[in-house]
């Protein structure tokens, strides 16, 4: 591709105490793209998610997102954190906020939209992922999948140029991990660039443009769905997918 | 017990329910405050004849309770932000006052308000009232710190995460996310710390506050009945107590959006 990378990552080292969690990491993200980053539990990809948006900190190396330097600078954080949407594991939606105003409170916040048009453009939100009809409701009645859906809207209210999705369906039973799956794929159609940590294979042979393979902090294998789990050489990997995939 | 409320319009949001639960309940306090001379005046003696001087120190021992409560709870955040904050000198300055006034008995805290901190500081020479509003204020924050510190620090990291993930500034992240979750976790102890707070004002009688306490004493002594003026002054504070607890079991309701209290 020709065009610039929206995020790059250069030399990226980070450590927890003695543990040396990533290696001297460089990759780049392309715009609607969609990338998805697998590997052992333990192997760092959780922690290159989250250093993305700075909920962890780089220790050396350099992390740029659309231009803007990923450090400590506040007016950098505003505005990297404007840019990248992120969805959890444990959902965490706010439990003492309807999932109307969990969606509408940040652009109440951030953009200062007024409270009806934010709840305008949160209801549309809530109709994009299925969970209209649950607006009034709080954050403990719903499921699983329907709280990580609604996570998704949340998300997305600040219009996010990129969408990380760090395990979104990891803390789902079985049965509810499709329906995140599909309102990630219809996002992943729509050209929304995505950065997603997971361990659905399914999911990643059919939407993502590109697997990351991270070992021991590493990027061991940069390639695309197809070769990643066509004929695989490497014996990790190999190893790796004979575990996750039945 | 139940809080008898009325049918709330169903377009409130819970917050403005709440504040109209709060209202509702203060207008219900200063009624009882305004007009309990009346039945009081119908008891007979001792009791019927200072009915006026047993409300005048019921609404002296409402009104510290009511300043010195409220002021506690500010005080209370303030001092827990400063327990858990990343500066080294506010977490210093938060325990060592924590530590100070939880370690030395309240009533030398009024007497010290009132007395010895004019001779420190001779523009704070407070009324009586006030100093025991001073000293009380500060005596409950301690307590409410702790609360409100433990009710933060219950508020999981993923909620701050996702907040900030939002784009959300720490001050809204606060705002809208950490202080409501953390204060719902910490009522039942806030409530604690002010029904103990309302109990605690009858040490302001020690420097000559005319409240509850001291009416109720002062009357015994006078008419040689202590009998029935100790039960009277027991009783309004049982009263009083009673009306607090349903307030803030009304407020903890509205916070509870997911029907975990019976």
């Amino acid at each position: 591709m020709s065009s610039t990378p929206l995020i790059t990552v250069e030399n990226v080292n980070k450590r927890f105490g003695a543990h040396h969690v990533l290696r001297d990491v460089s990759t780049h993200f392309e715009a609607g793209q969609v990338t998805v980053i697998v590997g052992a539990s333990g192997s760092g990809k959780s922690t290159l998610l989250r250093m993305l948006n700075r909920l962890e900190r780089h220790d050396s190396g350099r992390i740029r997102v659309d231009g803007i330097e990923v450090d400590d600078d506040l007016t950098h954080l505003d505005a990297l954190r404007r840019e990248l949407g992120m969805v959890f594991q444990q959902f965490n939606l706010f439990p003492h906020l309807t999932v109307l105003d969990n969606v509408a409170l940040a652009p109440r916040r951030v953009r200062k939209t007024p409270r009806s048009e934010a709840s305008a453009q949160a209801m549309d939100l809530l109709r994009r992922v299925g969970m209209e009809a649950h607006a009034h409701k709080y954050p403990f009645a719903l499921s699983g999948g329907q709280q990580q859906r609604v996570a998704i809207a949340r998300a997305l209210a600040m219009q996010p140029k990129v969408m990380l999705f760090d395990e979104p369906t990891s803390a789902l039973d079985p049965e509810m991990v499709k329906e995140v799956l599909d309102v990630m794929k219809q996002l992943a159609q729509s050209g929304m660039t995505m950065v997603i940590v997971t361990h659905e294979m399914g999911f990643a042979r059919e939407v993502a443009d590109r697997v990351l393979f991270i070992d021991q902090g590493q990027v061991a294998q940069d390639a695309p769905p197809a070769e990643f789990f066509g004929a695989q050489a490497n014996p990790r990997i190999r190893a790796f997918l004979g575990q996750v995939i039945h | 017990m139940k809080f008898a409320f009325p049918e709330w319009p169903g377009h409130w949001s819970r917050q403005q329910r709440s504040s109209a639960t709060m209202v509702l309940a203060s207008v219900v306090l200063v009624v009882l405050l305004w007009l309990m001379a009346i039945p009081l005046a119908l008891v007979p003696e001792p009791i019927g004849v200072n009915a006026q001087s047993f409300a005048e120190g019921t609404r002296v021992t409402v009104q510290l309770t009511v300043i010195a409560g409220l002021v506690g709870i500010v005080i209370g955040v303030l001092a827990a932000l400063g327990k858990i904050s990343r500066i080294p000198p506010l977490r210093w300055i938060a325990s060592l006052y924590i530590w100070v006034v939880r370690g030395t008995p309240l009533l030398v805290q009024v007497l010290f308000v009132f007395l010895a901190l004019p001779t420190l500081v001779p523009a704070l020479q407070l009324s009586d009232f006030a100093s025991a509003c001073v000293a009380l204020a500060f005596n409950a924050g301690a307590y409410n710190a702790e609360a409100i510190r433990s009710g933060l620090l219950a508020v999981p990291k993923g909620q701050i995460e996702a907040a900030r993930s939002l784009g959300l500034s720490s001050f809204f992240t606060f705002i809208d996310v950490t202080f409501p979750q953390a204060f719902k976790i910490s009522l039942p102890p806030l409530v604690n710390n002010t029904v103990a707070l309302l109990k605690d004002s009858s040490l302001a009688y020690a420097i000559g506050v005319v409240e509850l306490t001291n009416v109720g004493n002062r009357i015994q002594a006078a008419t040689f009945q202590p009998l029935p003026t100790l039960v009277t002054t027991a009783v309004i504070y049982l009263v009083l107590t009673t009306v607090l607890t349903q307030i803030s079991g009304a407020v903890e309701r509205r916070y509870d959006v997911e029907g975990r209290q019976p």
